[in-house]
């Protein structure tokens, strides 16, 4: 599904971010991106979304050559993916609904349906009952569950995440990830940024460890 | 692009201007001032060519007909006259007539009655519409009609008309000059506006496209205000400039009673009022396709 081949990336006029990163994830998989912080985790996401270009080697999303697409088809790419980050970036001024309706809506989905598959994505992370309210009566857990279910609504084949539990404390965090590991085993590709060791070690998921730009050989392949 | 879609947009643009509802009235007001005023330039300056088109007396030209001209040839060639454009209208002379009008103007009469009989001409005044057509045109209507049999010879003063012209022409010039650069000043309010919309909704439009927005879906919702505004702002400019005219009417009324004559102003009408919408629409459209184009280069590059 996912296929990095000698892939490097750098930024005008800086240092190799990323530096001859080969890896695969296949359909319905799921891996976890570690590294340390400046290491590239960030960019090689951003890779995924088109956010960034490729400097040089070879990205296929779904058999698709990123580099081959058009811009103008770039759109139509970003919503075969779903993608949650760190800060959330909810719409502070929108109820929760809207926040979550405004992938189907890009999507051009009409409004009987999207009131349905809203409404079914926020039960998915727990939140059914408050889609009336504004992000800012939620916690922090509950805002990133929003945001989890603005990457789901639309049912994509791949699910990115940047530090989606990094501003969580321990016991959320366990709740998020597993929730992403659920949508794994519902078959979605699932590629994970972050920083949590501890998480890292109980979920006992494919680790793909970045360091300066490089893929190290994870410890549990090797 | 399917309905939904933009139904949507509409309804988010509608929002965003109600959410502000000081800002978006400012800014309609800001467009209507700055339409009304070249329009309302433009209905004053049809309203003075329309005047001086119906100025008596003072473009005219008088053909002196040949003392053996039968009737019936002086009626065909004022009928052709008649026809002619430009002309407003054609008056006949008569030698009697025209005696009496030397009389009352030189009192010469001693000399002109020791010649015994009558030696002026009949003839016939043309009075012309002296912007209906260039100087050069009625010059070679003059020369046309001179030579007609029943003419022994012509007399016109298209001096006049030229310098008439060309000073209407100096004030439509100065006006279009002006619309341009108020339209452009349109834009420019608009755009501006726009572009202060995109700055506060920045996030909305960065995390639409993140999740799969097209330009046209992140355009649209700005280009409907800008709509929506430069519909409301044409409205209003027309209203503007009524109601401009219609608290001239008064002291025009005033002015025209003391040359024993009206003059009823002409506004808008009702096609050129839609059309002042319509242009209002098209440049509030246009400024914020300016200003979103520019934002959103810089979101997907
Ligand atoms: N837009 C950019 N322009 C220039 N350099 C950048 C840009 N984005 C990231 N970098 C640099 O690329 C390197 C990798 O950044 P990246 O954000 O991918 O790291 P990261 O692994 O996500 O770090 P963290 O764990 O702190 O989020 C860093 O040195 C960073 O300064
Ligand atoms: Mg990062």
């Amino acid at each position: 599904m996912i296929e990095f081949v000698n892939v490097t990336k750098h930024y005008p006029g800086r240092r190799h971010v990323l530096r001859e990163v080969t890896l695969r994830l296949g359909q319905g998989e799921m891996a976890l991106l570690t590294g340390p912080s400046g290491s590239g985790k960030s960019t090689l996401l951003k890779l995924l979304t088109r956010l960034e270009d490729v400097s040089h080697g070879t990205l296929m999303v779904g058999g698709v050559d990123l580099a081959m697409l058009r811009r103008r088809h770039i759109p139509a790419d970003r919503r075969r993916i779903g993608v949650v980050f760190q800060d959330h970036k909810l719409l502070m001024d929108r109820d929760i609904f809207s926040n979550v309706a405004l992938t189907l809506q890009v999507a051009g989905v009409s409004g009987r349906q999207v009131e349905s598959r809203v409404r079914a994505a926020l039960d998915r992370v727990g939140l059914g009952e408050r889609w009336r309210e504004f992000p800012e009566t939620l916690s922090g857990g509950e805002q990133q569950r929003v945001g989890i279910a603005r990457a789901i609504v639309h049912t994509p084949e791949i699910l990115l995440a940047d530090e989606p539990t990094g501003n969580l404390d321990p016991a959320l965090s366990t709740e998020i990830l597993d929730l992403f590991r659920d949508f794994h085993h519902h078959g979605t590709t699932v590629l994970v940024a972050t920083h949590d060791q501890a998480q890292v070690e109980r979920l006992g998921m494919p680790v793909l460890h970045l360091e300066h730009g490089r893929l190290m050989v994870p410890k549990e392949l090797s | 692009m399917n309905l939904h879609a933009r139904t949507l947009a509409l309804r988010n643009a509608r929002d965003t201007l109600l959410r502000q509802p000081a800002a978006t009235v400012l800014t309609i007001l800001a467009l209507s001032v700055v339409l009304a005023l070249p329009v309302g330039l433009f209905t004053v300056l049809g309203n003075l060519q329309n005047l001086l088109g119906h100025w008596r007396n003072q473009a005219q030209i008088s053909l002196y007909l040949h003392r053996n001209a039968g009737p019936v040839a002086v009626a065909r060639l004022r009928a052709r006259l008649e026809r002619s454009p430009g002309v407003v209208g054609v008056r006949y002379v008569g030698q009697t007539e025209a005696l009496a009008e030397f009389q009352h103007y030189s009192g010469m009469m001693a000399a002109i009655r020791t010649l015994g009989e009558n030696p002026l001409p009949a003839s016939l005044i043309v009075e012309l519409n002296p912007l209906a057509q260039s100087p050069q045109i009625l010059e070679a209507s003059v020369q046309r009609w001179s030579r007609d049999p029943a003419v022994a010879s012509a007399q016109s003063d298209l001096q006049w008309v030229a310098r008439l012209q060309a000073i209407v022409s100096l004030g439509t010039r100065a006006v279009w000059a002006l619309a341009f650069l108020l339209a452009l000043g349109a834009v420019l309010v608009m755009g501006n506006t726009i572009r202060l919309h995109i700055a506060q909704r920045r996030d909305e439009i960065d995390i639409s496209a993140l999740v799969g927005a097209t330009r046209s879906f992140i355009r649209r919702p700005f280009l409907y205000q800008g709509l929506i505004q430069g519909v409301l702002a044409g409205v209003l400019a027309w209203l503007i400039v009524m109601a401009a005219i219609w608290y001239l009417q008064g002291p025009v009324n005033r002015l025209a009673a003391l040359y024993g004559t009206r003059f009823p102003l002409v506004s808008l009408t009702p096609g050129q009022g839609m059309a002042l919408v319509a242009l209002s629409a098209f440049l509030g459209w246009l400024g914020s396709r300016i200003a979103v184009g520019r934002r959103l280069d810089n979101t997907f590059s």
